[in-house]
């Protein structure tokens, strides 16, 4: 045998040698970070936001608790429970005790069904919208409404329903259904979302875009020409600012827009067709709030500017004007500029098949609520219509593009026919047609309204979503709309405001899941006891079989020997 | 939580060789020394086999299996069988009986492997919140990988460094070492090849390493019989 000390310091070299490497690995390695978790989900936070410093929406971003379903006990404590609910689950006793009513709630995450994806705008066109559909959206706007006027203390998510969220919720159900806590055996997920404590954002800055299309200048100045203004807010304000894409409130006030502005650039590029009108275009934002934007927008004009615009047309919501399009105003029907708007579009309308009605809400000046856009112009009294497939007019932030409003639910077609019809009105009233048949809009002529164009442009919007805050004043969509009026209209230029006071913002709208199978504390406790047994039988084994029973006996009678031996 | 996961799979992985030195002679007669020559050793082969591999195999896209391929990976597995000759015959042992030897070897040589192949993937997974059996797996094959290191280099030991064994034993032992040694090959064409689950494949590990254990066993002692009495 080798001389123990000799063997005894060889050993502690050796190990100290090893120790550093060993050091090394273990640093290199802690370093990876990885991501591992079994499902990882996009997500989109509830808005968060304050009218006036009375908080709104859901005041928690962060989230780290186990998943639970719908079919939990009632009454149960779920303060430190996710609950997963698809759209379709939901029922009233839990919107109204877990929203409404404020219980506590660890969080809540809902699966919308994919339509209301703004990515699965491909494949649809607005028809055949079947009564499945229309019964989920119902529920959804139903939903939105309470989320979004309630304030909820926990964390809401929305996510889109897929394979790997079914099955994980499958799992979860049928734990649930079996009233077992959740163990690694039987599938017990943990769902985290990391994300710092949302900021507020600092003064949000409302960008409206405007250009204009002049008339054809006679003996005097063209700025003594009267104007048409053709307005359309482009923004919109949802549950989910992420998801808020607004495909018909107002997307496709924009489109229309877009498309008028295109139609009438070629009209006046040729100098004989060249309108004695000034047509001016805008782009507004800050819709959502009582028309912000409008209102910003039109104090920033000078007095002339204000009092040469002979009036406005403000698109709206045209998407959903299949069954006939309304026309508001804020005076009485018998004034003379209201009664000739309506009816140069009412004749066009009855040519067309279309059905127009006219609504007539006054202003109440001593209300801060803006129903429509067309009312900020009447309240600088200029004559002004809003042109809209809605009936009603919305309550603040109701109809304003939120997460059922997307292109699954917006026709095409009637997009089409309303820009038409505002188009060709238009264009009789400026070279003075009114009352005689004649198409100037034509289908299938240069001078047709071309739906390929509404139907890209309504696809671009309805991928982009466009809460007025989130967008920084050089956002691609923002840019992406100036260039394309840009290239129709002359004197294009952006419009950077503040909006008003009243509403604060808050931060981290998007976010990343995490779900994560989890083993339980038990389990790992079991584990460890069913090892530690399994070890102490291998060294009672071991021990027995190379050195006998009366070794390992010895082993627990007589340790200060041993102690004594090993030093 | 996670970092408990962490260490009841390391207890899994690291502790039986910890516990099988601890209880074995092997602690009393100082033999730390053999089985970390050994370690180098196995990493020396280890080196030599990623070298061979990445000089003679094909970089295949897709997981298939195939068979020509396989094979050349089960002959440049057994460069492992060299390695151990190796670190049986030309090292220089103190004086250490060749019962403890063979021991110590096989042992340093299932640790070696058992650090390299499993402590990194153990650390990067097993800490992560998301739960696996993979890791408990893992531990359970570095246990059989363990046993097979120990009847291999029994039964190296017993090919090379033994001369007086019986002679109707010799074939038994080299038959039993060929297995051994085809042992990886095996288990990966079950896992590879026959698209076996992991804990199918590890339960077959650990039953064939259990029972090649038991026949080194009893040929080692068989062949102890007449050396202690000659």
């Amino acid at each position: 045998m080798a001389n123990p000390t000799n063997a005894a310091e060889g050993r502690r070299q050796m190990f100290e040698s090893f120790y550093s490497v060993i050091a090394l690995v273990f640093i290199l390695v802690a370093c990876v970070e990885l991501c591992d978790a079994s499902t990882v989900v996009d997500v989109y936070r509830l808005i968060q936001y304050d009218i006036a410093g009375v908080p709104f929406g859901s005041r928690v971003a962060s989230l780290n608790h186990h998943a639970g379903s719908s079919l939990f006990a009632p009454g149960s404590d779920l303060s430190r429970t996710v609950v997963i609910f698809p759209l379709s689950e939901l029922n009233e006793t839990f919107i109204r005790e877990y929203i409404e009513q404020g219980k506590p709630l660890g969080g809540l995450l809902l699966l919308l069904p994919r339509i209301f994806h703004p990515d699965n705008s491909e494949t649809v066109g607005g028809h055949g919208v079947s009564s499945d559909k229309e019964n989920l959206k119902k529920i959804l706007v139903n939903l939105e409404q309470k989320l979004i006027h309630s304030s909820i203390h926990y964390p809401v998510y929305f996510a889109f329903e897929d394979e790997d969220l079914d099955s994980v919720l499958a799992d979860i159900k049928k734990n649930d259904a079996a009233g077992q806590p959740a163990t690694a055996t039987t599938g017990g997920y943990k769902l985290i979302v990391t994300s710092p404590t949302p900021k507020k954002l600092t003064s949000p800055t409302i960008t409206n875009i405007q250009g204009w299309l002049p008339g054809l200048k006679g003996d005097g100045d063209s700025n003594q020409l009267p104007t048409i203004a053709i307005v359309a807010s482009y923004d919109t304000f949802g549950a989910a600012p992420g998801l808020s894409v607004g495909s018909d409130s107002n997307g496709s006030g924009v489109v229309g827009l877009l498309e008028i502005a295109r139609l009438f650039s070629i009209l006046y590029s040729n100098p004989h067709t060249r309108g004695k009108y000034n047509l001016l275009f805008g782009l507004t934002s800050g819709g959502p709030y009582n028309y912000n934007g409008t209102h910003k927008w039109l104090r920033s004009f000078d007095q002339r500017l204000r009092e040469s615009i002979d009036y406005a047309i403000c698109l709206n919501s045209l998407g959903s004007g299949e069954n006939g399009l309304w026309v508001h105003v804020s005076k009485p029907p018998e004034n003379a500029y209201v009664k000739q708007i309506f009816e140069g579009l009412s004749d066009v309308a009855q040519e067309l098949g279309l059905k127009v009605g006219l609504k007539h809400k006054k202003i109440n000046i001593s209300n801060s609520r803006v129903a429509w856009e067309h009312e900020q112009f009447s309240r600088l009294r200029v004559t002004a219509a809003t042109v809209s497939g809605l009936s009603v007019a919305p309550n603040l932030l109701e109809n304003t593009g939120g997460l059922s409003d997307n292109r699954e639910f917006v026709s095409e077609d009637a997009v089409v026919q309303s820009v038409k019809l505002v188009a060709e009105s238009l264009a009789r009233h400026i070279y003075g047609q009114q009352g005689k048949k004649m198409e100037i809009f034509a289908d299938n002529t240069s001078l047709g309204v071309n739906p390929f164009y509404i139907k890209s442009w309504l696809h671009l919007l309805s991928t982009t979503p466009r809460v007025a805050p989130f967008l920084s004043k050089d956002n691609p969509f923002i840019m992406a709309l100036k260039k394309e009026l840009a290239d129709h209209v002359a004197e294009v230029n952006l419009q950077h405001d503040v909006l008003d006071g009243m509403f604060t913002f808050y931060d981290s709208t998007v976010a990343t899941l995490q779900i994560y199978q989890v083993a339980s504390v038990t389990f790992d406790l079991l584990l460890l006891l069913v090892l530690g047994s399994y070890l102490i039988t291998l060294f009672s084994f071991l021990v027995i079989t190379t050195r006998g029973v009366d070794d390992l006996i010895s082993l627990f009678r007589r340790p200060p020997s041993r102690k004594a031996k090993a030093a | 939580m996670t970092m408990f996961h962490f260490f009841n799979c390391a207890i899994l992985t690291f502790g039986p060789h910890a516990v099988y030195y601890s209880a074995t002679p092997l602690s009393e007669y100082d033999t730390l020394g053999t089985s970390v020559k050994t370690a180098v050793v196995y990493l020396g082969t280890a080196l030599v086999k990623l070298v061979c591999l990445a000089t003679f195999l094909k970089v295949s896209e897709s997981d298939s299996f195939d068979p020509s391929q396989e094979l050349l990976k089960a002959l440049i597995g057994f460069i492992d069988v060299a390695g151990l000759y190796f670190a049986l015959t030309q090292l220089t042992h103190r004086n250490i009986s060749q019962n403890h030897k063979f021991q110590a070897v096989g042992l340093g040589w299932a640790f070696a492997d058992s650090v390299l192949h499993r402590l990194a993937p153990l650390w990067v997974g097993a800490r992560g919140l998301e739960f696996t059996w993979d890791y408990i797996l893992q531990g359970l094959e570095a246990n059989a990988n363990l046993m097979l290191s120990l009847s291999l280099a029994a039964l190296g030991s017993l090919m090379w460094l033994r001369k007086n064994k019986p002679k109707t034993l010799i074939p038994i032992i080299y038959a039993c070492a060929g297995i051994v040694a085809t042992m990886p090959s095996i288990t990966s064409y079950l896992r590879w090849g026959l698209k076996w689950h992991l804990p199918e494949v590890v339960g077959f590990q650990v039953l064939t390493s259990l029972t090649m254990a038991l026949i080194s066993w009893q040929l080692f002692s068989a062949c102890q019989r007449p050396s202690s009495s000659a």
